[in-house]
């Protein structure tokens, strides 16, 4: 840098600009985290569900049927049978009782009542990648065998929450975007607030010679100096923020079915906000400058 | 010609003109005297030479480059020609006497060694050697204006632009400031020199350049306009 980095000091080492810009980013380093963290952590949601939905349905075989004279295995081995048949199946599971009477668990607590329903029988299908198989023309082929069999489709299941989902991913990404926005828009009013009061110190730099771009650099530098230390406190106390509420969310019982995250990979992620926030601080400060400078002589 | 202004105008918003029809043209090494009461111009004059502000009217011609064709990034490089000294100096509070007087070259990307060697020289020669790391707020106002006149011919401009320098100094430090223009002018730069100071017009007895109400009436002889 061919000029003194203390040009600006005067104003930059303002113990209230300091502050404010210190806090700023500080903030939304921290909402940006915490919003790269549910953005990351429901994508990956939606890419576990909907690869374990994707390519797979459920059979059901009542246990109760209208063909009072086939018993329940021989149902169950006819059902198969059909499903092999079929070019588009990969594999097939029997899900067993205990899963089974699991499911009936949020309705009947009694696990010995529900061992004495009579439960149907689930069979879980895998079809093969690519195939166009729906569980309609699954269900009407193993209609002709079991006439009461019938075919549920994950995704259709599903369908509604990823939409939900996507939704708050959504708005996920929103927030990120306000962050930056709002990041922007205060480093643009604190250049504006020092270049105000070094008024006389710019205009003699561009009387003696130096171009917007050497005027730009050193509110470039005060921004990635001033920066660093409020984008690490607010991602510090937004990882202590996650860390508690991860911890948290292992206690309450409606998170069982929430796949694994894998934390170590969104850390990764998040660990790349504060970087982001100083190189976005350093942009703003030099773009925020060189359009002010455009407007003077 | 060094600088050629044709038609110069200059109103701020739709406020009265300050600067009307003014044409003149200075030659290399010359030295002239810009006069005139006050608010009759002259600063605003030395801002439009020094490109710090533009014309509403007329076009200038400076170094051979007239100054409306060019673009912006192209000003830089013709206002390192260009040497001005402020009557309030204008001295970075926090930077030493030695780094306010070297900005000019810091900003040509001359090599540090050529910078120390160069402008404690300078500042020697303007009678500062012994002070070269004081703080402005620590120099006298005579020594902060050698210090402002030091950073403003560092460079070796060709144009020297001087708005008011012996109005904030005493009389002796005014008598040592005109004779380092002198000796500047003798060096081949070429100064304009604005003051509403009749005594120190009539001193070095070089033309003028006389500006009543953003109007040129020029050249008067200083003894009749005093007069």
């Amino acid at each position: 840098m061919p000029l003194p980095n203390t040009l600006f000091n005067s104003a930059f080492q303002h113990q209230r600009l300091n502050w404010l810009l210190i806090s700023v980013i500080a903030i939304m380093v921290y909402l940006a985290t915490f919003a790269m963290t549910i953005e990351a952590a429901l994508s990956l949601l939606t890419i576990t569900w909907d690869q374990s939905v994707e390519n797979h349905m459920t059979v059901e075989i009542p246990a109760l049927g209208d063909e009072t004279s086939m018993p329940q295995p021989e149902r169950i081995k006819q059902t198969l049978a059909v499903l092999h048949a079929l070019p588009d199946i990969q594999s097939t599971a029997i899900v067993p009782d205990q899963e089974t009477a699991k499911l009936l668990k949020p309705w009947i607590s009694d696990p010995e009542l529900a061992k004495s329903l009579p439960l149907p029988t689930l069979i879980d299908i895998e079809i093969k990648p690519g195939s166009f198989s729906s569980a309609q023309s699954i269900e009407e082929r193993l209609k002709t065998v079991v006439s009461d069999a019938s075919v549920d489709d994950h995704a259709s299941w599903l369908s509604d929450l990823l939409h939900l989902i996507r939704d708050l991913t959504f708005l996920a990404a929103f927030m990120l975007f306000l962050s930056g926005a709002i990041l922007f828009i205060s480093i643009n009013l604190i250049c504006r607030a020092v270049m105000a009061t070094e008024k006389d110190t710019i205009e003699l730099l561009h009387t003696i010679g130096a171009t917007d771009n050497d005027i730009a650099r050193h509110f470039q530098h005060h921004a990635r100096r001033l920066s660093w230390p409020g984008a690490l406190f607010g991602f510090a106390l937004a990882t202590l923020t996650l860390g508690l509420l991860s911890f948290a969310l292992k206690y309450l019982p409606a998170a069982s079915n929430i796949p694994a995250i894998q934390w170590f990979g969104l850390a990764l992620l998040t660990m790349m906000v504060p970087l982001v926030a100083v190189i976005g601080a350093n942009l703003s400060a030099r773009f925020s400058v060189l359009k002010l400078l455009h407007n003077m002589p | 010609m060094l600088l050629t202004l044709n038609h110069i105008g200059l109103r701020y918003n739709q406020n009265r003109a300050v600067l009307q029809n003014i044409s003149f043209s200075l030659a290399p090494g010359s030295f002239h005297f810009l006069t005139g009461p006050s608010g009759a111009g002259k600063s605003s004059l030395l801002r439009i030479i020094y490109l710090a502000e533009k014309p509403s009217e007329g076009n200038i011609n400076l170094f051979g480059h007239d100054i409306a064709k060019m673009a912006r990034h192209e000003l830089p490089a013709l206002r390192r020609q260009i040497g001005v000294i402020f009557q309030d100096f204008r001295l970075i509070p926090h930077l030493s006497a030695l780094e306010n007087a070297a900005l000019p070259l810091r900003l040509a990307g001359a090599r540090e060694d050529y910078i120390q060697r160069h402008t404690s020289e300078l500042l020697d020669w303007v009678g500062l050697g012994d002070r070269l790391h004081a703080l402005p707020s620590s120099l006298s106002g005579g020594e902060q204006q050698r210090a402002a006149i030091a950073r403003a011919i560092v460079n070796k401009p060709k144009l020297l632009l001087a708005d008011e320098p012996t109005g904030n100094v005493d009389e002796e430090s005014a008598m040592r400031l005109t004779h380092l223009f002198n000796e500047l002018n003798k060096m081949g730069t070429a100064i304009v020199l604005a003051t509403h100071q009749q005594d120190l017009i009539q001193r070095l007895n070089k033309p003028s350049l006389w500006l009543k109400e953003g109007r040129l009436i020029a050249p008067f002889p200083p003894s009749a306009k005093a007069a």
